[in-house]
């Protein structure tokens, strides 16, 4: 709600000209004075391991806890004097004076699906049924909402690869604000971004006619707030599939095949180093959120076994690959890396050797972005089960993010029915961070 | 407005006058009967005896304000409340505390108006003796200990654990009392109860601090404790219903309407529990509620049911908000069928004037695509639209229920909810099953009939089609949530693993119904065959205690097995004419698809905390699928023929923003199927989809993985679970590219053998060549717009590509791609 302290003189005045204003026009007017920052430059690639990454086997180890707690890993020093992460992130462990490690992040759904939204849109979803095949998306994706605050550009403002991430959806802002998915993996040797030319017969200057034939015949008769839903979303999309079509620098962004063989293999020829590695020249033809989906970290069964030779190998040398290149780029500064997950797994091992879902306490890590790196923020118990030190909910994690990426998170957003809701309810941002 | 002279002020005076400012908007916003001063006739407050019995004990008032017309609206926040003597209670706004005994009176002002009502405050010496299911569960409920998330969920928290969302307060009250060595509450000294000081943040806890120190949440906890932690008098009253007021009420745009919740239990007492009930809106976009209960109308006229739920007691307010231009005198409207008289009240009501009917051509070419998923041909509408009969549309229904696309697209709509997954059933079992299901649809085999037989299905999966309904999800707890979403729409998952948390149903209830699957038997015949059948009854247990559950199906009596196979039993109360979803959700399937949207929406969620938009209609439809003998093909000629299915999709000003009542159509994309096979209808180049015959459309697959990146990128459904919110609809770009772009698509345009060539090659004159295919994609006549967008791309083409690259733009158009 507005208090009357974020009125300026200016805006009173217009208020008191314009009379009659209703409250939620004046609640639009106050929206125009919110903090503008100089950070609208600063674009996001956002890791997500789904499944759970497990707090005390990588970023928040406890080596003195019982083994049944403990597990099979080491902590190892690292690149920052007194920080220590796991021994399976040997890469990371020369990167992290890139990074900050976020170890007392807590939330209170331990479902995947509710995990999921909590920490792509930063609000916690209403009461319903989750089921983690949908796009159970309650409030907008934080990518939604970058999209929905930012300029215009040649690439779609918000990309999702290697497929669609859950509650990755844009909600009440419509589905334009949805991500454009790559739905192929950037690690297979065919990979290309299909439909975003003409056909190989089609030239230019007929594209061009069929493109003023088209605008012809969709003009519409009625007023725009009369043409229903579904056809004014489809006009948006139709409008941003034909700027791409007409770029060549954004086309070109999705042509992985034009990096470096080595500089392909340091990243990784897997999911995980492709997908970073195309992330990164999206974000530098103009991408502002580019969201990535790594999977299967919901290590139930066998957990030592799925970290150390499926999980970790290839997530290790991405995540340090990028950190280094977008260094040696100079992209560091502008570029937020933000690796996250639905929850933390339980302390105790369970009796198929793996771990149940925990999001009391967990890990998240960014990097780049002008935040402060090198530092461990928050602390655990010495079973990592519970925060002790400066619990971090997703409201301040997502009030963090969009705060890096140069959006006010106390802004307010409407509902097609100019009903206003914030970006983020109640968060506040990590201030050690920036 | 009334401070021009304060803009010179500083700026602390104008801080102040904008607060001013901001209440004056927000009374103005409230309707216009606040802000105009409409003569207020009297002040009602509710309840009319404010009666406070015992300390801690609390009282939301209700203050409504009726005009000399009858008009009611809500001040409740509005209104200067006041006290004749201070000491006998504590107001904050409009809520009252007890703090001492004595008779006294509330003073209720508003405007000039102005009443009072009794207060009796009794008993606050004594703090009433606490009762642990009646306050302390629901304290637990409304602090949010016992959700999924902290203690309630299966682990627990730090090894407290509560049952989620109380569901078992026995056993909470063991975790209190008895676990833990009793360190978590101490009757010698009730502050040092660990419940107490972590709850109150005193001592650390990882939930935070849940009450304020000296709050009434606070006292209550330590008064349990003080007392002993009694569990009780087993004969203390019971809370048996909840009652809400306003039970409904007429409300403007922009208003506000606190809801008032009243507990009434056994003996008959009243408490009021508005701060500790739970509030959900169904139509949130016309109402929506805070946690206080208080309703707040947005822009939109329409209707929202405004479910409370205190523990496990449902109730509901109606809220009504009419048009406020609504047109005077309300026309007089033309009626097909009952379905028309049932939306017309409705639309009356809110102040909203229905579209007309659609024109020939649009009638025609949304009945062939959402009856049979084909577009009618230029032959077929040229026809249509010459025909003179009056009677065209009835003829024109029934025959498009005739045509074989008909079983062809129910049986796609059917394999979707049903699971038809060649990846899960392997290609026998699939092709088994969806050859019976569209047989089923082919005969118009009444719906009780075949969802009978295919739930009592044994045998060969590669013979007997519907047993395969058996295979794709195997376990009974699998089974019990697929029949319980597929064909009653109830939501039942949550209860796998505890009590529904807004809904009735327990684990028990969940266990009841998994035990008629208990016992099915798959045996393999074969890499992709399996035998499968019944061994017999044999109850299900629960999964943590091991307990026995007597085998039921929802809300019934234990069953009786006769028969040696249990499913018998469970289909004939699950096609019973009188089971209460059975009916219901096929009625509302059917109008979801025709109309765009459901009655109950989304369309398989029918529980009681999720109202139909329009209850009379929808009662209406279930009758009819009864009383028809579960002809669904005659329900959905009925609502074919409708007036309200015929509706033009152009709005008037009564009627454009409105979504849930009908009175307009809701234009939909073409499905995923339905587009691509319009696609090739109109290029006149089928898909060759590998392993089938070149010329099968898409909606005739009987495999969902058959590759196709146009059905993947365009939403065909996984088949991977029941529930319609698997699916999704929504646009997006690699849809808009690869309608433009794809190679596929461009190749059907040039075609030797496609339609452009075939027209060309017949010789037509440009005019007839443009109407063949607007004929062909749009299913009607091209108008002068379209002549003009077609001579721009001949001018300076020869004819073959002009041609081409007008089919181009016509697939691309939104008139195309949508039903309108």
């Amino acid at each position: 709600m507005p208090t009357p302290s974020n009125f300026n003189r200016r805006d009173f005045l217009r208020v008191g000209t314009i009379g009659g204003l209703s409250l939620a026009e004046m609640m639009r007017l106050q929206e125009t004075c919110a903090a503008e920052s100089s950070r609208h430059d600063v674009n996001c690639i956002f890791l997500f391991a789904l499944g759970g990454m497990p707090q005390q086997d990588m970023w928040d180890l406890k080596p003195n806890a019982p083994s049944e707690i403990r597990g099979d890993f080491e902590p190892i020093d690292t690149a920052v004097p007194g920080m220590q992460v796991s021994d399976v992130l040997p890469k990371i462990s020369r990167v992290t004076d890139k990074l900050s490690i976020l170890r007392s992040m807590t939330h209170t759904d331990p479902d995947h699906g509710r995990g999921y939204h909590v920490m792509m849109t930063g609000k916690q979803p209403g009461a319903g049924d989750f089921n983690g095949n949908q796009n159970n998306n309650h409030h907008p994706s934080l990518g939604s909402m970058v999209s929905f605050f930012g300029e215009p550009g040649p690439l779609p403002p918000y990309i999702s690869v290697p497929n669609f991430l859950n509650s990755g959806g844009p909600a009440f802002l419509g589905a334009s604000h949805g991500p454009f998915v790559i739905d192929a993996d950037p690690a297979a040797p065919e990979f290309s971004v299909r439909d975003v030319t003409l056909p190989v017969h089609v030239t230019e200057s007929r594209g061009r006619l069929r493109q003023e034939a088209l605008r012809q015949i969709n003009k519409l008769e009625q007023s725009a707030e009369r043409v229903s839903g579904p056809v004014r979303s489809l006009d948006a999309f139709y409008e941003k599939a034909y700027s791409l079509m007409t770029s060549r620098e954004a086309k070109e962004a999705f042509e992985i095949s034009r990096e470096s063989e080595s500089l392909r293999e340091e990243y990784g020829i897997t999911s995980a180093g492709q997908c970073c590695l195309l992330a990164r020249r999206m974000v530098e033809a103009g991408c502002r959120f580019v969201s990535i989906e790594n999977g299967h970290w919901d290590t139930h069964r066998k957990n030592t076994y799925s970290l150390r030779e499926l999980l970790c190998p290839a997530f290790d040398q991405a995540v340090a690959a990028l950190l280094n290149d977008l260094e040696s780029r100079g992209m560091l500064d502008k570029t937020l890396v933000v690796i996250s997950t639905e929850f933390g797994r339980t302390p105790r091992i369970n009796e198929l050797l793996g771990r149940d879902h925990w999001p009391n306490a967990f890990s998240v890590v960014m990097a780049g972005g002008g935040i402060k790196a090198g530092q461990i923020i928050g602390a655990t118990d010495k079973l990592a089960s519970a925060v002790v030190d400066r619990p971090i909910t997703p409201a301040d994690y997502a009030a963090t993010i969009l705060h890096c990426l140069g959006i006010d998170h106390r802004k307010v957003m409407h509902t097609p029915l100019g009903r206003p809701v914030p970006l983020v309810d109640g968060g506040k941002v990590v201030s050690e961070l920036v | 407005m009334i401070f021009p002279g304060a803009l010179n002020s500083t700026m602390l005076r104008l801080n102040r006058i904008a607060a001013l400012f901001l209440l004056l908007a927000a009374a103005v916003a409230r309707g216009d009967e606040a802000s105009s001063r409409v003569p207020i006739a009297e002040l009602i407050v509710v309840p009319a005896t404010i009666h406070l019995n015992g300390s801690n004990r609390q009282q939301q008032l209700l203050v409504t304000a009726k005009t000399a017309s009858g008009r009611l609206f809500d001040v409740t926040h509005d209104s200067e409340i006041s006290l004749a003597d201070d000491a006998l209670a504590s107001l904050s706004g409009s809520l009252i505390h007890s703090s001492r005994d004595g008779p006294g009176t509330v003073v209720v002002r508003y405007g000039e108006t102005q009443t009072s009502v009794p207060l009796i405050v009794e008993g606050v010496a004594t703090y009433p003796p606490v009762h642990f299911e009646n306050d302390m569960v629901p304290l637990f409920s409304k602090l949010r200990c016992n959700s999924g998330g902290c203690h309630g969920k299966q682990s627990g928290q730090n090894g407290f654990k509560l049952s989620v969302f109380g569901f078992d307060p026995r056993m909470d009250y063991n975790a209190l009392v008895k676990e833990a060595r009793g360190r978590r509450v101490f009757p010698g000294s009730p502050e040092q109860s660990l419940l107490v000081l972590k709850a109150s943040g005193r001592m650390p806890h990882g939930g935070g601090r849940r009450t304020d120190p000296g709050s009434a949440d606070d006292v209550l906890m330590t008064q349990w404790v003080a007392q002993g932690t009694p569990w009780g008098d087993e004969h203390a009253p019971r809370l048996t219903r909840i009652e809400i007021e306003p039970a409904e009420r007429l409300m403007t745009p922009d208003a506000g309407q606190q809801i008032l919740v009243t507990a009434i239990y056994s003996d008959g007492s009243r408490r009021d529990m508005t701060h500790a009930a739970a509030y959900t809106s169904n139509a949130e976009a016309v109402a929506e509620v805070s946690e206080q209960g208080l309703v707040s109308t947005g822009q939109r006229p329409g209707e929202a049911a405004i479910t409370v739920n205190y523990m496990g007691q449902i109730g509901a307010m109606q809220v009504l908000v009419p048009r406020p231009s609504a047109p005077n005198p309300y026309p007089q409207l033309a009626v097909h069928n009952p379905i028309d008289q049932h939306v017309w009240t409705k639309l009356e009501k809110l102040g909203i004037a229905p579209s007309p009917l659609c024109d020939d051509a649009t009638f025609l070419r949304r009945l062939y695509l959402d009856a049979i998923g084909t577009l009618p041909t230029a032959d077929e509408v040229r026809h249509f639209l010459a025909d003179t009969d009056s009677n065209k549309r009835p003829a024109a229904i029934d025959a498009v229920l005739q045509r074989p696309e008909f079983a062809d697209y129910w049986a796609l709509k059917w394999s979707d909810v049903l699971l038809v997954n060649s990846e899960s059933l392997g290609p026998r079992g699939a092709y088994a099953f969806h050859r019976w299901l569209r047989q089923q649809i082919a005969d118009n085999r009444p719906y009780d009939q075949w969802v009978r037989e295919l739930l009592t299905a044994s045998g060969n999966s590669a013979k007997n089609g519907p047993v395969n309904f058996y295979r794709a999800m195997r376990t009974p707890p699998e089974l019990t949530k697929t029949v319980s979403q597929a064909f009653l729409g109830v939501r039942l998952d949550c209860a796998q693993c505890h009590h529904h948390p807004f809904e009735i149903w327990a684990q028990e209830d969940f266990y009841g119904l998994a035990g008629f699957f208990n016992g099915l038997q798959h045996q393999k015949l074969s890499p992709d065959r399996e035998l499968v059948y019944h061994a017999g009854h044999q109850p299900a247990t629960m999964p943590l205690t091991g307990e026995v559950v007597p085998t039921r199906a929802l809300a019934a009596e234990p069953a009786d097995f006769s028969a040696a196979d249990p499913r018998i039993a469970l289909a004939d109360w699950l096609t019973a004419a009188d089971n209460p979803w059975f009916a219901r959700l096929a009625a509302n399937r059917l109008w979801k698809h025709f109309l765009g949207r459901g009655l109950v929406e989304p369309e398989d969620d029918l529980r009681s905390t999720n109202p139909a938009s329009n209850e009379p209609l929808l009662a209406y439809l279930t009758e009819q699928v009864v009383d028809g003998g579960f002809d669904l093909k005659a329900v959905t000629r009925l609502i074919l023929r409708s007036r309200v299915y015929q509706l033009s999709a152009a709005t008037n000003d009564t009627n454009f923003d409105d979504e849930q009542n009908f009175s307009h159509h809701l234009v939909k994309r073409l499905p995923a199927e339905v587009l691509l096979d319009a696609i090739c209808e109109v290029t006149g180049v089928p898909e060759q989809f590998a392993g089938a015959p070149l010329g099968t459309r898409s909606t005739e697959l009987w495999d969902n993985r058959l590759p196709s990146y146009f059905l993947d990128v365009f939403g065909r459904s996984e088949r991977e679970s029941p529930c319609e919110c698997a699916k999704s609809s929504d646009p997006t770009m690699a849809q808009a590219l690869h309608l433009m772009n794809a190679p596929e698509i461009e190749a059907k345009f040039g075609d030797p053998s496609g339609r452009v060539s075939r027209l060309i090659e017949r010789g037509l004159s440009r005019d007839e060549l443009v109407a063949e295919l607007c004929l062909a994609a749009l299913g009607r006549e091209p108008t002068q717009k379209d002549r003009d967008v077609s001579d721009a791309l001949f001018a300076n083409q020869l004819p073959q590509p002009a041609a081409e690259d007008y089919l181009w733009t016509l697939l691309n158009s939104y008139e195309f791609l949508f039903i309108h």
